[in-house]
């Protein structure tokens, strides 16, 4: 079991450093660098220069980067070539505003899908089923942005009950909290609750063409006991595949949730940072993504395996 | 109602009454100037008052102390900057605004006004020149203000590890010497009449001598930094200490970007914020539409341009390129790219705003056939030639490019319009291929602006345009003292540019911003969004 565990982290690692690799060339292949970027339109010749002496920029890439690296791997992020803070302080804040609004989503969005694909489920063909099927096809074709859009439209500009960007920082009560968050909150969760609500719908219906649930149809078992009792647990591997793979995108690919609501997350924080060619915090951000899904990914399959008793003792 | 009525109704949505209402409502100009203007615009007095009567002005115009002030720019980043030395977008320039103060300030007439300095003069050949320092001023860290930390802050400029974006104004100085406690004096290498108004510009904030660590905003300024976190916001309240008699008003001011510009306007729409810059002039009917926000249009000399560069091919031929100058239809431009909020342009870049403005040269006017006469001489009838876009070149510049290549499709030159991603287009598109389209905020002189972008060896002269003349008469204007002598020399100026430079200028478009009808106090400066961000200084919240 353990083993399992190991050999799943040790390729998480690997996976990391191509990442970071790959990252590195991507950012490097870009036209301009960070010094043009920084000077913007007052970038005469000598002014990039100046700033390309002053942040060591006029060193071979690989030599860059294995810098970088070895910072890493001591436990220092680096300095953000544009802002010249240090990456840690710049995106510890960032990363906690990340997690709340990731966990928050999660914690509505997770249980809701779920009922919703159990409910659809239970009597496929009717009417629950079809109002989860359309509505979810109707959630998955809708992009994010225009959803967003509409609610600021209709719950901050006109109604004025919630505000149209999230700005604070600090929150002074759960209450206030609630209300700043709640249209990214709920926008977010219209993008995700689609994907999980079909995945556990359609890993249930096919559960339930197993012989044994014919067994249990034939036994004369009450349709719910089925679905809780029995097939509910054989079809926990393909869901919990989907939602974590919606939790890892909730922390590292809701750009246009906070670009729409001004919240300082981690998604914009990496756009920025590209479009400024700050290579130490691309590569901070994209480490930190990367680990988010490699653990949930892990994770979950882990939960797979202990669902399944087969797989439990299996050879490996 | 009555058809005075109804006609004064529909006159308002002309967006030149609307900018005059706003003025006349927020108390910047009389009720009798109000009703001249609109007869200057040939409306007749009866439905004048009609609409007079429909614009109830701000009763006092008393500022009221308190409040906090929420306000938005576009852009922000990571790379926010307290370093007046980085300053380069609206966002910094708030900031820099409220935390710090130059030697001079220049008002909305472009005239350099006594900031720090309370008082300056100069030789008669405006090579030496001598600022006097109030008494009394304090840093907000409780340092006095003395001519030390003038010239280093201005002397900042020219150190190389500082990596200032504005080196180049500061490069004519050739010695900086401090007379006393409160005089410096400047010796420069060649004459410069508007040096007062370089002293005034976003970079040359006063800073304590010796700093290097910005963190804390270190400077005279209204406010003074409680909280700055790059790329989310600045938080500022107001210093009790300030120089200036009875200001600021406001008592705390949260300063941050909001990128979208949809999110923008409906944060202000929403009541989270007071004030936004940038309006996308689509908007501006939601706006208008909304009792508690308005939208303040200053007439301004930025500009979107065609870039053809005049040291390749094809558009090495000034037939070409006067062939595209033709091409220009400005007044349908002005009309639809950007709802008639702008001012006609000419093909160089010094708008009416600017006193040295050339009023005698005509606007060339929109012909086809000229256009197709000059583009027989060129050798390119029937030709094929890429121009360079993006939405980063500046406002309108796609859709412009879209016009020009139907225009173009009419006599028989073929435009093919590729739009290049915002990212790394000023260093990969914008100065290295031949035909680009680029954008350019107004500089407070006209000197400078033909200095950065137009001179032989300026680095910004993005069509690489050398004409020994204009640098001559560039060199005779900056001597010069007199008035009507300088008009005369940078008319001939703008008339080489606009006859044989790369630049094909169709209008100038003024800038958009939005406000709470709560926000009283605003002055309109042509230099720069929301007032060249002077609005710390003079703004108050009503009600």
């Amino acid at each position: 079991m353990w083993l399992v565990v190991l050999r799943r982290l040790g390729m998480g690692v690997v996976t990391l450093w191509v990442v970071s690799v790959l990252v590195f060339a991507g950012t490097e292949i870009l036209p301009g660098d960070v010094a043009e970027a920084i000077l913007g339109q007052s970038a005469t010749p000598e002014a990039v220069a100046a700033i390309r002496e002053q942040l060591n920029l006029d060193r071979p890439a690989v030599v860059r980067y294995m810098d970088w690296l070895t910072n890493l791997l001591r436990g220092d992020l680096g300095i953000s070539l544009a802002a010249n803070l240090p990456i840690s302080e710049m995106i510890s804040g960032r990363l906690k505003n990340t997690l709340i609004l990731a966990a928050l989503t999660a914690a509505l969005a997770v249980p809701l899908s779920l009922a919703m694909g159990l409910a659809a489920a239970m009597f496929p063909g009717g009417r629950i089923d079809r109002f989860v099927t359309v509505s979810t096809l109707f959630l998955l074709s809708v992009p994010e942005f225009f959803i967003a859009a509409t609610l600021v439209l209709i719950f901050a500009v006109h109604l004025q009950w919630l505000p149209a960007i999230t700005y604070a920082t600090e929150y002074d009560s759960v209450w206030q909290l609630a209300k700043s968050l709640a249209l990214p909150i709920l926008t977010l969760t219209t993008s995700v609750i689609a994907h999980m609500a079909r995945m556990t719908r359609a890993a249930i219906l096919n559960v339930m063409t197993s012989p044994y649930v014919e067994m249990a149809i034939l036994k004369g078992v009450p349709r719910r006991r089925i679905v809780l009792r029995h097939a509910l647990l054989n079809a926990v591997g393909p869901v919990v595949n989907v939602v974590a793979l919606n939790l890892a995108y909730l922390i590292g690919g809701v750009t246009i949730v906070e670009t729409v609501f001004a919240y300082p997350g981690l998604a914009r924080l990496m756009v920025d940072a590209v479009s400024r060619r700050d290579m130490p915090l691309v590569q901070a951000c994209a480490m930190i993504f990367c680990s988010a899904y490699i653990l949930l990914i892990l994770i979950a399959d882990l939960l797979a395996i202990f669902a399944n008793p087969r797989l439990r003792h299996s050879k490996q | 109602m009555s058809e005075k009525k109804k006609i004064a109704r529909e006159l308002e949505r002309s967006s030149d009454i609307a900018s005059l209402k706003v003025l006349y409502r927020s108390a910047s100009i009389s009720r009798r100037a109000f009703v001249s203007r609109l007869a200057a615009l040939g409306i007749s007095t009866s439905i004048a008052g009609f609409i007079v009567a429909g614009s109830p002005v701000a009763v006092a115009a008393t500022p009221k102390r308190g409040g906090r002030m929420r306000a938005a720019a576009g852009a922000h980043g990571p790379d926010d900057t307290l370093d007046p030395a980085r300053f380069n977008s609206v966002i910094n320039y708030g900031r820099g605004e409220q935390f710090y103060n130059g030697l001079t300030r220049i008002d909305e007439s472009l005239v350099a006004q006594p900031d720090l300095a309370e008082s300056w003069e100069t030789n008669a050949n405006a090579t030496d020149w001598v600022f006097k320092l109030r008494k009394g001023v304090e840093f907000h860290n409780g340092k006095s203000l003395d001519a030390e930390d003038a010239l280093y802050s201005i002397e900042r400029h020219l150190d190389k590890n500082v990596g200032s974006g504005a080196k180049a104004f500061v490069e004519n100085i050739a010695e900086g010497i401090v007379e006393d406690k409160h005089t410096v004096r400047f010796k420069l290498k060649g004459p410069d009449a508007d040096f007062p108004v370089i002293m005034g510009t976003y970079q040359m904030k006063i800073v304590p001598v010796r700093t290097r660590d910005f963190s804390k905003a270190p400077g005279t300024g209204p406010f003074k930094l409680m909280e700055f976190k790059p790329g989310v916001r600045s938080l500022a309240h107001r210093n009790d200490n300030y120089w200036e008699e009875g200001r600021p008003y406001l008592d705390e001011i949260e300063w941050f970007g909001i990128s979208d510009h949809n999110a923008r306007m409906n944060a202000l729409l929403a009541g989270d914020i007071s004030m936004m810059s940038g309006l996308d002039p689509k908007a501006i009917p939601r706006v208008n539409k909304s009792n508690d926000v308005r939208v303040v249009n200053t007439k301004a000399g930025q500009y979107t341009n065609f870039a053809m560069m005049t040291d390749r091919p094809p558009t090495d031929s000034n037939e070409l390129r006067l062939a595209i100058k033709h091409l220009q239809n400005r007044e349908r431009i002005l009309k639809l790219i950007y709802k008639g909020n702008g001012m006609l342009g000419n093909d160089q870049p010094i708008s009416p705003v600017d006193p040295m403005y050339c009023a005698d040269m005509p606007v060339r006017a929109y012909d086809p056939d000229k256009a197709k006469h000059h583009l027989k001489k060129a050798g390119m009838e029937g030709g094929t030639i890429k121009v360079h876009t993006s939405e980063v070149a500046g406002t309108g510049a796609i859709e412009q490019a879209l016009m020009l290549q139907r225009e173009a499709d009419k006599i028989g030159l073929k435009i093919d319009v590729q739009r290049d991603p915002g990212d790394g287009y000023w260093s990969a598109t914008w100065g290295k291929t031949p035909f680009f389209m680029s954008g350019w905020n107004m500089r407070p002189t006209a000197n400078i602006m033909l200095t950065l972008a137009f001179t032989s060896d300026a680095a910004w002269n993005e069509a690489k345009w050398k004409n020994a003349r204009f640098d001559e008469l560039l060199t005779l204007g900056r001597a010069s003292t007199d008035t009507v002598q300088r008009k005369q020399i940078y008319c001939e100026a703008q008339q080489l540019i606009s006859d044989t430079g790369g630049v094909a200028i169709p209008c100038f478009i003024d800038y958009l911003d939005a406000m709470s009808e709560k926000v009283k106090g605003f002055i309109p400066v042509p230099l720069g969004p929301l007032g060249a961000s002077q609005w710390p200084r003079s703004v108050w919240l009503e009600g």
